[in-house]
């Protein structure tokens, strides 16, 4: 359902565009157990939906997000604000994901700070953030949730789950979990389970907010916290979401308007006021606490371990997989995508792989690609039973 | 053009009536899956096509053929021993770098491997190369060499010495004269346009 548009027509909106949207909230009021046998009295999911369920309640399409995306995905919040959802592009009436066909579903993932619960919610207990008594959150914890949320909303089975990076993670739990519930599934850039570097990488990102003395155990208030740690530790990251070749096209050495003397540390080229920005704009929006759950959610996730193999972990899963791997992206590269594809194929699943050759590095599954649009709309228009 | 669908369904025909209904079969160089979508709707063969160019895949995805994009060779040796029943190599094995590791991979991963090719040794074939002095161009081979791929001028005498040389069986053999239709039984490395093997181990 788009509320903006049941609750004022007469507003403009762009033909192809979901338009104005409003986030709504989930509040599931039974006890819920994490993975790690920890317990929570309740939990909150904010979420946002566009386009409608069918009579038949079928056509919902499930989008996964990212480690540092959120529950808004398309459309815009308000007229003011025109900067639309991170999946505009992707989501849309007769976009890839038509909203004229699916019902589109998007939650703020379990841990995350966008509106779920998470370390920065408060404790019912004590009225303060939770912070690091907030209980591990593992990628499993994450889909059950958002099927607690799908049963609540009605949705009798998943035309799609779709997601890139960690929303691939999520993708390829669903399938594994609720295997009579979706019907395909479509992981992009992702991992079945993520190799050192990309365990290095969150664990300088999560040292550059403990070290901060700000983060003070994950005790801090709401408002404040380590902002210089969670700032290098976007810094950090967001240099692996991108290419060598990408940099050098967007910045090469190219120095700020205002310079800086040469021999001094400030910021001299633009690649540097750019990070500096990045981290800038992340801690106004990000909880550090959330990071580190995050970070490690993914760091955990590992189908190899957690099912004895990858075949035994997809033996349940009934969905059509579509993969889709970027031939640029170094954090979870196409030979880790590749490695899921022939898996789910040696199960006896029906799994295809695709490779986009792009220079953008891992965000490449973001970015506006005529090929990518063509590849998941030929996909969905398919009948998924064999 | 209307000779030329006629030849591919030919072919077709001919590798439908060797694939066992409801098999797992994997294509090689499946282009845009007409081939699976054909024998999936036809023998309802659980299929599966490799192919290296992301059009190719779109096609696919497209008719609801499963497939993977990357290199066949890579792609086989993921899988165990006797994990498909049928490996279909229909005219890609002439542009294959190395196509004897490519179809004895094949024989590990199928219990059967089918091969289709257009035979060079065909009289018509010969003539292009001797009296013109040109690579053969004709329905099939409509492009000049600079507009090809790198290609094999394969015959079926060099196929049959192929498998006597690797201990390949051949289970069957489809020898067509030009029509690409009526069975050619004799001296068919001369007068033989298409040549289809059933190989095993």
């Amino acid at each position: 359902m788009n509320d903006a548009e049941e609750d004022s027509p007469n507003k403009p909106q762009e033909p192809g565009e979901v338009g104005l949207v409003e986030p709504r909230d989930f509040v599931h009021a039974q006890p819920f157990r994490f993975e790690s046998g920890q317990v929570l009295p309740g939990f909150t999911l904010r979420y946002e939906t566009y386009g409608r369920l069918s009579a038949a309640r079928d056509n919902a399409v499930l989008i996964c997000h990212a480690l540092s995306g959120d529950h808004h995905c398309a459309g815009i919040r308000s007229l003011k604000d025109p900067k639309p959802g991170w999946w505009n592009n992707f989501i849309g009436p007769g976009k890839a994901v038509d909203t004229n066909r699916f019902f589109v579903l998007c939650a703020n993932v379990l841990g995350g700070c966008q509106g779920s619960s998470g370390p920065s919610s408060a404790d019912p207990a004590t009225g303060r953030p939770f912070g690091m008594s907030f209980p591990f959150v593992t990628i499993r914890d994450m889909v059950r949730a958002q099927k607690l949320l799908c049963d609540h909303l009605g949705v009798a089975s998943l035309a799609a789950v779709i997601g890139g990076s960690m929303g691939g993670m999520q993708v390829l739990q669903w399938g594994i979990e609720y295997p009579e519930f979706v019907r395909r599934m479509i992981p992009m850039a992702t991992t079945a389970r993520e190799n050192a570097q990309a365990i290095a990488f969150n664990e300088v990102g999560r040292q550059a907010i403990m070290q901060d003395p700000e983060w003070d155990n994950g005790g801090y208030e709401k408002g404040g916290g380590p902002r210089v740690g969670l700032a290098i530790a976007r810094m950090m990251a967001h240099i692996t979401y991108l290419s060598d070749e990408s940099m050098d096209e967007k910045f090469g050495r190219r120095r700020t308007a205002t310079g800086g003397a040469s021999y001094t540390f400030d910021v001299q080229f633009e690649v540097e006021s750019y990070l500096r920005h990045q981290g800038e704009s992340f801690i106004n929006r990000f909880d550090a606490n959330s990071y580190l759950y995050i970070t490690r959610a993914l760091d955990h996730f590992d189908l190899t371990a957690a099912y004895g193999s990858l075949e035994k972990a997809f033996a349940p899963v009934k969905a059509v997989a579509l993969c889709v791997a970027f031939t640029s992206d170094w954090l979870f590269p196409p030979a880790q995508n590749r490695a899921i594809v022939q898996a789910l194929l040696r199960a006896g699943k029906r799994a295809s792989y695709a490779q986009l050759d792009t220079h953008l590095g891992h965000d490449s599954f973001l970015l506006e690609s005529e090929d990518l649009y063509a590849l998941v709309r030929g996909f969905l228009d398919v009948p998924a039973s064999p | 053009m209307n000779k030329l669908v006629e030849k591919r369904t030919v072919d077709m025909q001919i590798i439908g009536d060797w694939v066992e209904p409801g098999s797992r079969v994997l294509d090689l160089g499946c282009g845009r899956g007409v081939l699976l979508e054909y024998l999936q709707q036809t023998k309802a063969v659980q299929g599966l096509g490799v192919d290296m160019d992301f059009r190719k895949i779109l096609g696919c995805v497209r008719r609801g053929v499963t497939a993977y994009q990357g290199d066949m060779e890579a792609f086989m040796r993921a899988f165990p021993d006797r994990f498909f029943d049928r490996v279909i190599c229909s005219r890609t094995v002439q542009e294959l770098s190395d196509p004897a590791a490519v179809i004895l991979e094949a024989l590990r991963v199928a219990r059967s491997v089918t091969v289709g090719f257009v035979n060079h040794g065909y009289w018509e074939n010969r003539l292009d190369a001797c009296l013109r002095g040109r690579k053969p161009r004709n329905p099939v081979y409509t492009t000049e060499w600079f507009e090809s791929r790198p290609a094999n001028p394969v015959t079926i005498a060099d196929f049959e010495r192929f498998c006597a040389a690797k201990g390949v069986s051949v289970a069957r053999r489809a020898l067509l004269r030009g029509d690409w239709h009526t069975p050619c039984r004799f001296r068919p490395n001369l007068l033989a346009g298409y040549a289809l093997y059933d190989l095993t181990k």
